[in-house]
């Protein structure tokens, strides 16, 4: 088949080249990882009507429908309009009509205006989850019109406890619901099963002294599991009413230097999460001299220095008094080649406007 | 007698109340839950009507208020010791029936149980007066009807919220009168819920090579791999009685201290442990089979009138394992038949 095909217009659009000359992979966003049943009815319809009857759980919880056509895109566009109105201005609030906060105005007929950011992904969290601290997909849902839609990328997931089942050490921006614990020794029988728990599960920062019946605890290991909470039998133990996050950064998988993320704040309230986040696009386009590529956060944060993306990334941002932030991160990576990072200084890249030279 | 209190004539109420009487309710304290974002109600010493939860049943029971969970009971210095002081207010507490009806129950465990009387238990207890709060028909895990704990007559006051903000109130006792002179009266009576979703019957145990067969009996051992002995069921039980005491040492002089006691339960790992570390009952189904038999026979077998359980179904609520209390009765009556015609 001769067909003469713009295919990064199309992936902004949020259609994926395949294998196949002229078929294509739809990603439909999912905030949180969580919607109504009822969008299904559309998932199914398009699949149906333009796809190959099939769809996949994308990686990072969209909805794929792959076999779609070059020249049913159009058609396929005009029908996601519902669900794009429902999913991303209905349930998230988002401004269509901005991208990277700049009016540009959205065709509701034409699909996806980006693929930057990448869809948020979430665990389940305390909606259900015996283990969760926070909601997970609501807090996507504000997270979303803050860097959606936008030519930046960033890959944000969300896990509901440390347990860390949607893996936020895996990726640019990970988010870790804690819960900040309140021991009331009055109501505490000395049973030892927090102390049990913590150690077989967690970080073993629970003690039950003999002498007095009661637990002692080393506050600064705790990782805000509340587990504790969860298996104590009188309530000594409960969760404090406000949420905390603990952000990790800089984690990815990848060809060249797949790493682990490291923290970069803990016992951080929700403004403090949401108001760093509104720096994102700030920082991006520093580091990329105003020109946003296909490059995750990550990799943005090496070009600039850990430093620096702290600088840019707190501006302006009233932290809670309960929140630390890492003064340095010590990265630890796989270096797949070694000494890969080597090389000519024509071949560094750079960071920041790049107007002087 | 009784009124109809308007939200401001039940808060002047309740502020002369509290100038006389240290008063306990259900309270919700948000988000304190086992789990994330659940609320759980407990009792608390309360400042005003807007405090008291009437709406939930409490997750843990009114004892805590007569029997807390830890208590002083007395200070040691060398070959001295003192008894740890009470307030000599008097205390109004707002309760369910099943929750009142509780108390006759510890009231004999603890006072004159084997010719001893608790005297940490008695003093608070001389203390009380109820506000009795009208029971709507609790939840589903409610069978007070069964144990015929849902009525009460022990109480000073009645009490029916309404939505309005307004308080029906009836008074029993004489000595609330002048709380309501200027006050119009009204019919009013309280209501007591008179069925219950979850119905009960106890097994009735004939005789002692029954309930041998019946402690033999492999219904027990399926708790072995369910019940992880937490004991979050006997804590939230509005019956049980059961505690430990330890002696805490201030500083390094072992001869200063104090006693303490702090609820315990059979349920717990250690509770049995004695001198050179044996334990009575090592295993989930031992300890399960202890409490079902101390509640629903040797209780009875030896105070006649009624078994150590008023069926509030807080020990189901609160089981983390799903073990339902009433099940387990089912399975013991099943257990029991099956004794009975030889099958086992
Ligand atoms: S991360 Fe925590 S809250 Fe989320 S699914 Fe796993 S255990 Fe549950
Ligand atoms: S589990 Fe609860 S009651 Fe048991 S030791 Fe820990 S805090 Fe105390
Ligand atoms: S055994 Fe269960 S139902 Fe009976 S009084 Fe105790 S908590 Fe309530
Ligand atoms: S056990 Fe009876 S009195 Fe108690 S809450 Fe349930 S229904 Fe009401
Ligand atoms: S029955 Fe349930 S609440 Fe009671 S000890 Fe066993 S697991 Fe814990």
């Amino acid at each position: 088949m001769n067909q003469d095909i713009n295919i990064k217009t199309l992936q902004k659009n949020c259609f994926r080249q395949s294998k196949v000359p002229g078929v294509f992979l739809l990603q439909m966003r999912v905030p949180g990882g969580y919607v109504s049943a009822e969008m299904l009815e559309i998932v199914k319809h398009i699949s149906e009507t333009w796809g190959d009857g099939n769809f996949h759980f994308g990686t990072r919880q969209t909805f794929d429908v792959c076999g779609i056509k070059y020249q049913d895109v159009p058609a396929v566009n005009e029908y996601l309009e519902k669900y794009i109105k429902s999913v991303e201005e209905d349930v998230c609030g988002v401004d269509m009509d901005l991208i990277a906060g700049e009016k540009v105005g959205w065709n509701p007929k034409a699909g996806y205006p980006t693929i930057g950011a990448r869809n948020i992904t979430a665990c389940i969290g305390n909606y259900h989850c015996v283990c969760g601290n926070v909601n997970t997909f609501e807090l996507a849902r504000k997270i979303e019109g803050i860097i959606f839609p936008s030519h930046y990328h960033i890959k944000i997931n969300i896990s509901g406890c440390p347990n860390d089942c949607n893996k936020a050490h895996l990726c640019d921006f990970g988010i870790i619901g804690v819960a900040e614990m309140e021991y009331h020794p009055d109501r505490c029988i000395g049973c030892g099963l927090c102390a049990r728990t913590c150690e077989k599960g967690s970080t073993r920062v629970l003690t039950l002294n003999e002498e007095t019946g009661k637990i002692e605890k080393d506050t600064c290991c705790c990782v805000g599991c509340g587990e504790c909470a969860r298996v104590c039998p009188a309530s000594a133990w409960t969760r404090k009413e406000e949420k905390y996050y603990r952000v990790i950064i800089g984690g990815r998988t990848g060809r060249q230097t797949p790493r682990t993320g490291k923290m970069f704040l803990n016992w951080a309230s929700e403004d403090v999460v949401l108001s760093v986040l509104k720096n994102w696009q700030n920082f991006s386009a520093w580091v990329m001299n105003y020109k946003p590529e296909y490059l995750h956060g990550g990799h943005l944060i090496d070009r600039a220095g850990y430093k620096k993306f702290k600088e840019i990334m707190l501006e302006g941002v009233k932290l809670n008094p309960e929140c630390l932030v890492a003064e340095d991160i010590y990265w630890h990576e796989t270096e797949y080649r070694s000494n890969f990072n080597v090389k000519p200084l024509s071949l560094h890249h750079t960071a920041g406007p790049q107007d002087k030279k | 007698m009784s009124y109809r209190l308007t939200q401001n004539e039940a808060d002047a109420v309740f502020a002369e109340l509290l100038k006389k009487f240290d008063i306990y309710a259900p309270h919700r304290h948000v988000c304190a839950g086992r789990y994330s974002d659940d609320d759980i109600v407990k009792y608390d010493k309360v400042e005003s009507l807007s405090d008291v939860e009437y709406k939930k049943k409490s997750d843990y029971p009114m004892k805590e208020v007569i029997s807390p969970i830890q208590q002083a009971l007395f200070y040691f210095t060398e070959d001295e010791y003192r008894e740890s002081k009470v307030s000599s207010r008097p205390i109004l507490i707002f309760a369910r029936p099943c929750d009142i009806n509780a108390q006759k129950i510890q009231a004999r465990i603890y006072a004159g149980n084997g010719g001893f009387t608790d005297s940490y238990y008695e003093r608070m207890k001389d203390r009380v007066k109820y506000i009795l709060m009208d029971c709507e028909g609790g939840d589903d895990n409610c069978f007070c009807v069964s144990m015929h704990t849902n009525k009460t007559d022990n109480y000073s006051l009645a009490v029916k919220f309404h939505e309005d903000g307004s308080l029906f109130v009836k008074v029993k006792d004489q000595d609330f009168d002048n709380y309501f002179q200027e006050i119009k009266e009204i019919e009013f009576e309280p209501e007591f819920v008179n069925k219950n979703e979850l119905k009960v019957t106890v097994p009735v145990i004939k005789d002692h090579e029954t309930l041998n067969k019946l402690k033999a009996h492999p219904m027990w051992n399926e708790f072995n791999s369910r019940c992880i002995s937490c004991g979050a069921c006997t804590i939230a039980c509005s019956t049980c009685t059961c505690f430990t005491t330890k002696d805490i040492i201030y500083g390094d002089n072992p001869e200063v201290g104090e006693r303490r006691r702090i609820e315990s339960s059979c349920q717990v790992d250690g509770y049995t442990t004695v001198a050179g570390g044996i334990s009575y009952r090592k295993t989930a189904g031992e300890k399960m089979r202890f409490k079902m038999l101390h509640k629903f026979h040797d209780y009875k077998e030896r105070f006649v009138d009624s078994d150590m359980c008023v069926g509030c179904g807080r020990c189901t609520a609160r089981c983390p394992q799903f073990i339902s209390i009433t099940t387990t009765l089912d399975k013991m009556s099943k257990a029991i038949e099956e004794i009975e015609k030889g099958e086992v």
